[in-house]
């Protein structure tokens, strides 16, 4: 019964199979300290022992795979004195061996910033480039620019970047000495109970801490003792792990009674190496000669925030960096978009390009040498020698001249290598950033959260997706549960009435649960009429086992009404959470729950249950229980899990029809698209109990492999099940999925879910959210060997095919041929067949087969089987891939694809963290990726061509005047020109555009899903257009050059002169074809543009109005003539012809959608205001 | 830039908040700010296209009539100018000083030369953008004198004794020193050889208190001496020169003749031949010319124009027939690529 899906929440991407992910490190095990004789337990001391272990860890939670990050002290320890790899602390006595409490997230001080920023700064290799060629401009023989020019422009941006990273370190140093210096009460050395404050960074690990409630929780710290007297503490893990429910905690009875007593301090802990994982935590406590596990539940960490306690005590047992908040502080891995991969490849070709043309001009500017090596020494203007005294005067011979000239080509032509591209796409897509989160349609708000652009680098990858890996639960369902219906031994219970709910009466009080849950009459009256008959007492059994399994936490709200009060379940389990209050509803409340029992309000009647055990979930199993001492002296077993497991553990002889009907039932509710689980029982007898006892108690105090340990326990007592029946529970549709799937279908995106559930319910969820259809051919692949999957994939294999060929003989019809010719197919693999499938040679069948279907549903799979089947797709095709998600068991598959998106829902905050972007809707998806996702590819790509284009001209312009130079790189353009032109001169412009420019409208790209293709095809940014952009770079270039060089050939024209007409023109040309291209122009775009034409035409006067520059004077005495002006026309006009008639021919004859699209919006004003009028009714 | 960051940071105080629905702040937010949309309507493109057409084409003509105009005499007399014993041997020649330099060139005015008339230069092959040479120059001590010499000169920045040398560098080192003078009959024509350097370099990049010193004192003489009287601001010859030319073939200002010449008359050229270009197959010309609106004489202007003006012109005439002939109405959903491909089966 399904549903393991929301049980399994923290399998992070670290651990593996689930087979060995318990176990960090099995080898050690020999090196502990032998376990101490304890004396057995016996039965009668059964209510309420201290010496059980505690039971309330909390379940579900798996480690996330081996330790990732020893702390260097304890390796250390380990090197030198061969010790386990525990860490001891002895508690009340602040040890310095280990890691004190201090932070330090600022990477810089003072000393440190210059060396260490620049070389974070360097480790980008555009940066390093950058650096060669103002290093190689340093050497005086190869000098083109003078000193200063040269470094100014990479010196601007490091200056710019490390002003960045100094503000945001100086934040960073601030929060720290904030953070450091803030007060904890610790216990003095040496007294009992006297507590006195010390700043954070002072503490130590072993200090005592005392921690008041809503206070900051300054360490790692293991709980001693809680202002409650049976030690329980609840804390909110907000910061930690960004869920608001309340967490219980507990500190051991000994320690506990050891306090309330006064006894101070004592005792040596033994815990693991600082590690990462925030939900798993093993370690033993010897204390009065006892030895007591300790489990995650008995920890508290740094960053949580006491709660609804009034005091609680701990020892620090992990400080500052080895916390494990601090341990988690790094971010998802990162990606690289796309468009960025492809530009590597044009960037090569420009690499040829540049290393082309400097050739060119090297190798003619040795031939000019030779044919001219015997006048050089009286050539007036060449004159190779000094005669002062009498040597060469930097002149090297010929083969040497054209090294230099070559590397000084390299320091003249390095632009049409666009280094400022690099910062100018990472401006945009701050910018899309920006305009992502600030989009009113992807506000959620009913959780009030914003789309969150956490990865900043792909943006434009959400303009090219083919394929959507979706989560189930939560990312297309809401994930509330609510409890619908059960079926309790062989008998279907659905027809439930508003009853009003249920309440407990305690004193003068009334405790209402929060959520009142449809019962069945029928069900009600059975309960109520219990005692005598065996029937009703089971149906007891059942509710009291929804009650009792589980970790849930009543906390008693106070309402307005004093006489009122609310109980509100807090839980990490939503279907958990569900359960309970159906329980409740039907009269079995669970109102309290403390370290060792729980009080269950049964139908009036306050009974105690002493919770002996418990056996958390894990995927292995697929099941949880616990062991139960009842009021009655006897001792329960109740269990809870998928269907599979559980029917795999009764004794099926002697209910054989019960389970029949209950699997009828499974059947029945799942296809309703409701999520079952089974609920079973066992009484134990005493022997198996003290045996069990005895098999727990040493596997729960092993600090190593005690995972494994309790899953053998577990396995060996969950036997033998008598069914008490199935649960189903509804988890809505979230709004407006099957609108937004749709959508991404007729925008040609495949979308397939993977989910935990059951192939029934994933089939159901299927066809509500319309991901299926009754047209729909489906083809299932369920089996259970390799040999089996390999002979259903041929088979399907086959199938499709026949059906192809069926469908094109069809097709060869004269009429609707295209609507017949789409078979359209549904793949659904279970996660079973895909253990024999993935990483084996039949991935590539699967692959053949899945491509061919239009729908993939996978079901049953486990988390890393979801990023296997990502890895399937990826791996295979340059298609992108997208996977969304919103729990833990998401969190692989969002890392594996092009891009992750987390959905900030209700199972906490992993998935978000691990995303590269994260919003509140499934439905968000739509405008995400056809409007944000369109618009950003389509600018990025542009805004990458043009500047390749924009670059290659100006280089242009400066190769063609080399060839009348003598070959000698001499630059008619001023340096400050040269260097201003990629920083100043263009780039502002088509930063702007890339940021504000939209091709098409909101409303039409929604209207037209289609027109998304773009982005999927590359129509915007290929080799193709690439080459037209260097052709167009070409022409423009002639032009430019060429007009002034034929109208000044026989004039006075100086070299200033004409530098400032090379360097205004060109830019006033790509500034005019970015305007050419430019679709939407509103005030802001048109300051840019014109804004930087008046700019550069400044920057010159500024220049040249520098006396000591050669060139003083000259832009004011050209710009004087006539000739200049007249010149300055026919250069843009003759630039921009070829580009707009090219234009026109191609919107003429072979017209884009996005063209027709945009006349549309233009010409067709009726639709076009209604459009933008309808504010996306069907998706919002 | 600036626009994107700062709006990027008003955008995280405003985080948790939805943003509000008004404003302009707002339509910018939702990037809905209002925009023209420039469409290139078939309409548009063939006026846009005829109007180009029909304002270049008659301007290039115009520009064609002003070059016409513009009257020029030309001579190269490098080669003329070397007497006949010394063809094949021009270095003796012009590095011997006592052989005569003047030579004498007649001209006919072949149309009336309305003054003022420019006299030009031509030199061909000389590189004054050749790297070394542009660099070798010291803006500084043009400016304020000796004591600025700088190491950019070199290999001509100090003389054999270590002084510095005034002008600097090899721009001012080879500065031309041919002399022309022009007479009618026996009348000789006035060359005004004031102003003829820019006024910006005179008053602000020529030192008025800067003499020259030890110029041309080396074993190598590379052109033309100055007279150590003249500060460098009105050696305007000098100033000339260090305007350094943009192409390899170029013309220098030498002086400008304010009467009118007039068609039919034979002038006499009478000219200093001093100046070495034949080390390195260098040509020399004189030019007169007059001016016009444009500078001089230019047809090349003229017929850019027309050329793309007639090309517009073409275009916007096969636009029109393109669009009489295969119209494709604008906005038009049946051509959308989903929809053509179920329309054509």
């Amino acid at each position: 019964m399904a549903s393991e899906r929301p049980l399994l929440v923290a399998t992070t991407p670290g651990a593996s199979t689930p087979d060995d992910a318990p176990s960090p490190h099995p080898p050690a095990a020999s090196l502990l300290p032998p376990a101490q004789s304890e004396p057995p337990l016996r039965a009668d001391r059964l209510a309420f022992s201290v010496e059980v272990p505690d039971p309330f860890r909390p379940p579900y939670r798996r480690g996330d795979g081996p330790a990732a990050d020893p702390s260097a002290s304890s390796q250390q320890r380990e090197r030198e004195g061969g010790d386990d790899e525990s860490r001891g602390v002895i508690v009340g006595e602040p040890s310095p061996e280990f890691a004190g409490n201090a932070i330090r997230t600022a990477k810089y001080s003072l000393l440190t910033f210059l060396p260490r920023n620049l070389f974070e700064q360097f480790r980008r290799l555009s940066y390093v480039y950058f650096l060669a060629i103002t290093v190689l401009n340093q050497l005086p023989q190869v000098a083109v620019f003078g000193r200063g020019a040269s470094v100014l422009p990479l010196a601007f941006v490091l200056f710019v970047t490390a002003v960045k990273d100094a503000y945001e370190d100086f934040r960073r140093h601030r929060s720290d000495r904030q953070e450091n210096n803030r007060l904890a009460s610790v216990l003095a050395l040496g007294t009992a109970g006297e507590f006195q404050p010390k700043r954070w960074k002072h503490i130590r690990v072993g200090d005592v801490v005392r921690v008041a409630s809503n206070e900051t929780l300054p360490a790692d710290m293991v709980l001693l003792a809680t202002s409650d007297p049976t030690g329980v503490a609840h804390v909110q893990t907000v910061n930690l792990d960004g869920e608001t429910n309340l967490k219980t905690r507990y500190a051991k009875q000994e320690t506990q009674v050891r306090f309330s007593q006064n006894a101070g301090v004592g005792g040596i802990l033994h815990c693991e190496r600082p590690n990462r994982n925030i939900y798993g935590f093993q370690a033993n406590l010897e204390i009065d000669g006892k030895r007591v596990s300790l489990g995650p539940s008995n920890i508290v960490l740094r960053g949580c925030e006491l709660k609804n306690t009034t005091w609680a005590i701990g020892v620090v047992v992990y400080a500052g960096k080895e916390t494990k908040v601090m341990l988690n502080s790094s971010g998802a891995p990162s990606k690289r978009s796309r468009l960025e991969t492809q530009l590597n490849r044009e960037t090569v070709i420009l690499s040829f390009m540049l290393i082309g043309m400097c050739t060119t001009a090297s190798v003619l500017a040795g031939i000019w040498l030779l044919n001219h090596r015997r006048e050089l020494e009286f050539t007036q203007f060449f004159r190779e020698k000094d005669y002062t005294t009498g040597k060469n005067y930097n002149y090297y011979g010929v083969g040497m001249q054209i090294f230099i000239t070559f590397l000084m080509a390299v320091i003249v032509y390095q632009v049409i290598i666009p280094i400022s591209l690099y910062i100018s796409m990472e401006l945009v897509r701050l910018g899309q950033a920006y305009f992502m989160g600030a989009d009113k349609d992807l506000y959620d708000e009913s959780s009030r959260s914003k789309f969150q652009c956490r990865a900043l680098n792909i943006n434009e990858d959400l303009g090219q997706i083919r394929y959507v890996f979706s989560d189930k639960t939560g990312t297309l369902t809401e994930n509330k549960m609510v409890f619908q219906c059960a079926s309790i031994r062989g008998v279907d219970y659905s027809s439930g009435k508003d009853t009003g709910g249920y309440s407990v009466v305690v004193g003068d009080h009334l405790w209402t649960p929060k959520m009142a849950v449809k019962a069945d009459p029928q069900l009600v009256k059975l309960l109520r009429d219990s005692g005598s008959n065996e029937e009703p007492k089971l149906v007891l059994e059942f509710f009291l086992a929804l009650a009792a399994c589980n970790t849930i936490v009543p906390l008693v709200l106070d309402t307005r009404d004093s006489k009122q009060k609310l109980i509100d379940y807090q839980g990490e389990s939503p279907d958990e959470q569900a359960l309970a209050y159906a329980a409740a509803s039907y009269g079995i409340v669970l109102v309290e729950r403390t370290s060792g029992y729980i009080v269950i309000d049964v139908l009036g009647d306050r009974q105690r249950f002493d919770i002996l055990g418990l056996h958390e979930f894990d995927s292995d199993r697929k099941r949880m229980s616990v062991i139960v001492g009842c009021p009655d002296k006897t001792v329960k077993l109740y269990v809870k899990g998928a269907d599979s497991s559980i029917f795999g553990i009764t004794n099926n002889s002697s209910e054989l029809d019960i389970v029949r009907a209950t699997e009828a039932h499974l059947h029945k509710y799942s296809s309703l698209g409701l999520r079952t689980l089974v609920v079973g029982m066992r009484e134990l007898s005493r022997s198996e109990f003290e045996e069990w006892q005895l098999a727990y108690e040493n596997a729960s105090t092993a600090v190593l492999g005690r995972v494994n340990l309790l899953r053998s326990v577990a396995a060996n007592i969950e036997r033998n099940v008598h069914i008490l029946g199935a649960t189903g529970i509804e988890d809505k549709l979230q709004d407006g999925v099957p609108e937004a799937i749709e959508s991404l279908r007729q925008a040609d995106i495949k979308v397939w879910i993977l989910t935990g559930d059951k192939q029934e319910t994933a089939i159901s969820i299927g066809y509500s959210c319309k991901l299926l259809t009754n047209e729909m051919t489906q083809i299932v692949i369920n089996n259970n060997s390799k040999e089996s999957c390999q002979r259903s994939l041929v088979e399907a294999l086959a199938t499709t095919k026949k059906l192809r060929a069926a469908s094109s003989i069809g097709t060869q019809g004269p009429l609707l041929a295209s609507e017949t010719s789409t078979v359209t197919l549904a793949l659904i693999v279970d996660g079973n067949s895909l253990v024999y499938i993935l990483e084996t040679e039949l991935q590539d069948e699967l692959f053949k087969l899945a491509t061919e279907c239009s729908v993939v549903l996978c079901c049953r799979v486990a988390p890393l089987q979801k990023a296997g089947i990502v890895a399937l797709i990826k791996n295979r095709t340059d298609d992108m891939t997208l996977a969304i998600g919103d729990g833990a068991n998401d969190v692989s598959m969002i890392q594996m694809a092009d891009v992750g998106i987390g959905i900030s829902g209700q199972e906490g905050r992993q998935a978000v963290m691990a995303s590269d972007f994260s919003m509140g809707q499934f439905r968000f998806l739509v405008p995400l990726l056809l409007v944000h996702g369109h618009w950003n590819y389509q600018r990025m790509a542009y805004m990458i061509l043009y500047n390749f284009y924009k670059n290659a001209t100006f280089v242009l312009v400066l190769f063609w005047y080399v060839l009348y130079t003598a070959f000698t790189l001499t630059t008619a353009i001023t340096e400050w020109s040269s260097l201003l032109y990629t920083v100043l001169y263009t780039s502002l412009p088509t930063i702007v555009v890339g940021i504000l420019d939209k091709d098409l409208n909101k409303a039409t790209l929604l209207a037209y899903p289609k027109l998304y293709g773009s982005g999927q095809r590359d129509d915007k940014y290929n080799v193709n257009l690439f080459v037209l952009n260097m052709l167009e770079a070409l022409w423009q270039s002639l032009a430019v050059f060429y007009l002034p060089y034929f109208v000044y050939r026989l004039s006075t024209i100086d070299m200033s002169s004409l530098g400032d007409l090379w360097a205004l023109a060109p830019v006033i040309v790509v500034n005019m074809q970015l305007a050419m291209d430019i679709i939407r122009w509103n005030w802001i775009i048109h300051a840019f543009v014109w804004g930087t034409i008046a700019a550069t035409t400044v920057c010159l006067f500024v220049i040249d109005s520098i006396w000591v520059l050669p060139g003083y004077g000259a832009i004011f005495h050209i710009m004087g003539t006539g000739l200049f002006w007249f010149l300055l026309l026919i250069i843009v006009v003759t630039a921009m012809v070829p580009h707009f008639v090219f234009k026109a021919f191609t919107e003429h004859f072979r017209p884009s959608d996005i063209q027709i699209a945009r006349e549309m919006e233009k010409f067709a004003n009726v639709n076009q205001v209604n459009l933008s009028e309808i504010p996306m009714r069907g998706l919002s | 830039m600036d626009e994107a960051s700062t709006s990027a940071s008003a955008g995280a105080t405003r985080r948790a908040i939805p943003p509000a629905r008004s404003g302009v702040f707002y339509r910018f937010t939702q990037q809905n700010l209002p925009a023209w949309k420039p469409a290139m309507t078939p309409g548009c493109l063939i006026a846009m296209f005829l109007i180009i057409g029909i304002i270049f084409v008659p301007f290039g003509l115009l520009c064609l009539q002003t070059s016409n105009h513009v009257a020029e005499i030309i001579h190269r007399y490098d080669f003329d100018c070397v007497p006949n014993a010394y063809r094949g041997n021009w270095q003796a020649y012009i590095k011997d000083s006592s052989i005569s330099k003047n030579c004498t060139l007649q001209a006919k005015v072949l149309e009336h030369m309305r003054a003022p008339i420019y006299v030009y230069y031509e030199l061909e092959n000389f590189y004054q953008n050749h790297r070394r040479y542009v660099k070798s120059r010291s803006d500084k001590q043009l400016r304020f004198g000796a004591k600025y010499t700088a190491e950019s000169c070199s290999p001509v920045h100090r003389d054999n004794n270590g002084s510095p040398i005034v002008p600097c560098g090899l721009i001012a080192w080879s500065l031309f020193n041919d002399t022309y003078d022009f007479t009618r009959g026996s009348k000789e024509i006035k060359v005004n050889r004031k102003n003829i350097s820019w006024k910006s370099d005179r008053e602000h990049k020529f030192g008025k208190n800067v003499f020259p010193s030890n110029f041309q004192n080396g074993t190598l003489i590379g052109g033309g001496k100055l007279d150590p009287t003249v500060p460098l601001s009105e050696q305007e010859d000098l100033i000339v020169w260090m305007r350094t030319a943009a192409l390899p073939k170029f013309r220098k200002l030498y002086g400008i003749i304010e009467d009118d010449l007039h068609a039919d008359e034979i002038i006499t050229i009478l000219i200093g031949n001093n100046y070495n270009t034949y080390t390195f197959g260098g040509k020399k010309s004189i030019v007169l010319s007059t001016a016009s609106w444009l500078g001089g004489k230019n047809d090349f202007l003229g017929h850019a124009y027309i050329v793309t003006g007639s090309l517009s012109i073409f275009i916007s005439i096969l636009f029109a027939l393109i669009h009489v002939k295969y119209p494709r109405p604008q906005g038009d959903p049946n051509r959308l690529s989903w929809n053509r491909k179920n329309g054509n089966g």
